[in-house]
């Protein structure tokens, strides 16, 4: 681990999507052990930022080091980095020609190499652990959302990452399957895995999260304890986004 | 995600009554189209059976008992110009008129849905008994006894069923065989083309531009040209046949391909790429399994186009034991002065064509019901 302790690490990290200036110099650490929630309007860069902690977006420029290495140098091999961090989308992103039990084996027996046996066994620990074990023969499509989101989190969680990335992974559900998803998020907090969680949902950042960031215009315009960001708010963006939202 | 929506058991009819104006609209239409067409061809059957010796206006025309086929054909011109086929003709076009004044003059005022469909469909068909007919009499005015005696001849046929199924087995041959040879020539284009990298892509761009937009006829007659005397390889035109049927639909196939990788969505590749998997490994796991599914209509097109595009080795010349149906055709031309094996033909291209259509048509109806990723799921 890192000198310091933290477990990743943003310096001056810029992003342009052509004419676009997404993300306008993030600089940000998180320590192990932390849930830290990204909120923020759309299109202020929220989950373009949590996309360059795994590099499914690569920083126009700046630094970003995780576990004390430079993962955006050039020479690091970003597959093996990928093991370590697992993400969850908002739009689940099953491969739909593999079952449940399937799509978590893949990367365990293609990417970790393990055994049929012994991916079998991880695969189904890790179904059994989002509560989905009886449909580890079911097909995406033979799921509801809030099941196949989970098969997701399951799938991540089956490589044993040390960070784990949510990107708005309830907006695409219907209400009643949000509890599902964020009871699972929640027990995996208590668990003390490292989390990184874009959201709209204020009740998980009050009650889950251990850090709350506010992002607007690309930038980290407010930083703090949730209850106490919360309580008493600072920028006035914010004032304004939370009196929109609560 | 798309879900399956179950059919209801039956729909309800609510269309309406029918009543006995408008049903007789429509069964004046439907007869009068049902004349034109059976009668037509009863008349032929009836001359089948019951014509008799070439008659003197058929000899007047230049078919001389003495030729071969002579009666058959005969019959057929003196069916056409029979008292009995202008009847029908003309019962056709006077039931079709009064089907189509009546139909169109009256399905506004209908009642009922079902009653307005009745009058419509009368009307439909009316016209198209007219037109039929019509057509058929405009024909009948020409010279039809050159015509027939040409096209229509049943007896050079008889003799030539052995070279016609050849021709069939041929053209089904040459064209899997380029199909084939496309399909593998096309998946390695397709990985070039979808490269980030330009260097990797233009030369790929190139090939699939160069056998897009130039004419397969040109490119058989070409290339065969280089590897014989350019290469100074000695080929058999049936080889070289294939070859450039798999270059040319290699082409094709890569355009089929890329088009079926890239819509497949992008978070697939992502999800895959963030479990640690190569470019490569998401391709072959992740998304080529479920592209190959989407490309399999498009590509069945692709093979039935080249099944009819196998005609243009002709311009190449096979030996006799790979004649293909138009080889075929020409070549009992050339031998009996005849064109009636072209007329046979068109039924041996559709008896290949036409069941593989059906079944592109049910792949597709499959595909777009979305079962597929349920159903048939491996790799």
């Amino acid at each position: 681990m890192n000198p310091d302790g933290s477990l990743v690490k943003l310096e001056n990290v810029h992003k342009w999507f052509g004419p676009n200036h997404v993300l306008r110099g993030i600089d940000l650490t998180i320590q192990a052990g932390n849930v830290v929630v990204i909120v923020g309007p759309s299109g202020s860069g929220k989950s373009t930022l949590l996309r360059t902690i795994n590099l499914l977006e690569e920083p126009t420029e700046g630094r970003v080091l995780f576990d004390g290495e430079e993962i955006t140098d050039i020479r690091t091999d970003v597959n093996k980095v990928r093991r370590e961090i697992g993400i969850v989308f908002q739009s689940f992103n099953l491969f739909p020609h593999k079952s449940a039990k399937e799509n978590v084996k893949l990367a365990l027996e293609k990417v970790l190499r393990l055994s049929d046996g012994e991916a079998e066994e991880r695969a189904m620990e890790q179904l059994s652990h989002v509560g989905l074990a009886q449909k580890g023969d079911a097909y995406p499509g033979q799921l509801s959302g809030g099941q196949q989101q989970r098969v997701a989190i399951a799938r991540a969680l089956a490589m044993k990452p040390k960070l784990m990335l949510f990107d708005e992974v309830t907006s695409a559900l219907d209400p009643e399957l949000v509890k599902e998803v964020l009871d699972t998020m929640k027990k995996l907090a208590d668990e003390g895995m490292t989390m990184v969680v874009v959201t709209h949902e204020m009740g998980f950042a009050r009650e889950v999260g251990t850090r709350l960031i506010f992002t607007d215009g690309g930038k980290i315009v407010e930083d703090g304890n949730p209850s106490e960001v919360f309580q008493n708010p600072k920028d006035e963006r914010f004032k304004s986004f939370l009196s929109h939202v609560l | 995600m798309a879900t399956a929506v179950a059919e209801p058991a039956s729909r309800p009819d609510t269309r309406g009554p029918t009543a006995p104006l408008p049903l007789s609209l429509f069964a004046a239409g439907a007869a009068a189209i049902a004349i034109v067409i059976l009668g037509t061809l009863g008349i032929q059957a009836y001359q089948v059976v019951n014509g008799g010796p070439v008659t003197p206006a058929c000899e007047a025309e230049g078919i001389e008992a003495r030729l071969l086929g002579a009666e058959g054909v005969c019959h057929i011109i003196e069916g056409i110009r029979s008292r009995a086929q202008t009847v029908v003709w003309l019962l056709g076009i006077v039931l079709g008129a009064g089907a189509a004044a009546g139909g169109w003059g009256l399905y506004k005022r209908m009642p009922s849905k079902r009653q307005r469909e009745q009058c419509i469909a009368g009307a439909v068909l009316g016209v198209q008994a007219i037109a039929l007919s019509a057509l058929l009499l405009w024909f009948r005015s020409g010279e039809i006894a050159p015509f027939i005696r040409n096209f229509f001849n049943a007896e050079v046929l008889a003799g030539t069923i052995d070279g016609f199924l050849r021709g069939m087995l041929n053209t089904v041959k040459l064209a899997f065989a380029g199909e084939v040879g496309g399909i593998m020539i096309g998946l390695l284009l397709a990985v070039l083309a979808i490269s980030q990298r330009r260097t990797v892509r233009a030369p790929a761009l190139v090939y699939i531009n160069f056998f897009r937009g130039t004419p397969l006829i040109w490119q058989l007659f070409f290339i065969y040209a280089i590897i014989l005397f350019g290469f100074g390889i000695q080929i058999e035109t049936f080889t070289a046949a294939v070859l450039v049927f798999s270059l040319n639909t290699g082409a094709y196939a890569a355009e089929v391909f890329r088009a079926g990788i890239q819509s497949i969505e992008r978070g697939q590749v992502e999800a895959a790429r963030s479990l640690g998997m190569t470019y490569t490994q998401a391709m072959r796991y992740a998304i080529v399994p479920q592209a190959v599914r989407r490309v399999i209509p498009p590509l069945m097109n692709e093979f039935v186009i080249l099944i009819k595009d196998t005609a243009l080795v002709i311009v190449l010349g096979l030996t006799a034991e790979n004649y293909e149906l138009y080889t075929f055709s020409r070549e009992v031309y050339s031998e009996f002065s005849n064109g009636s094996a072209f007329v046979a033909t068109a039924f041996g291209y559709l008896a290949i064509t036409l069941p593989l259509i059906r079944i592109v048509n049910a792949v597709e109806h499959r595909l777009r019901s979305g079962l597929t990723g349920v159903v048939g799921a491996g790799g």
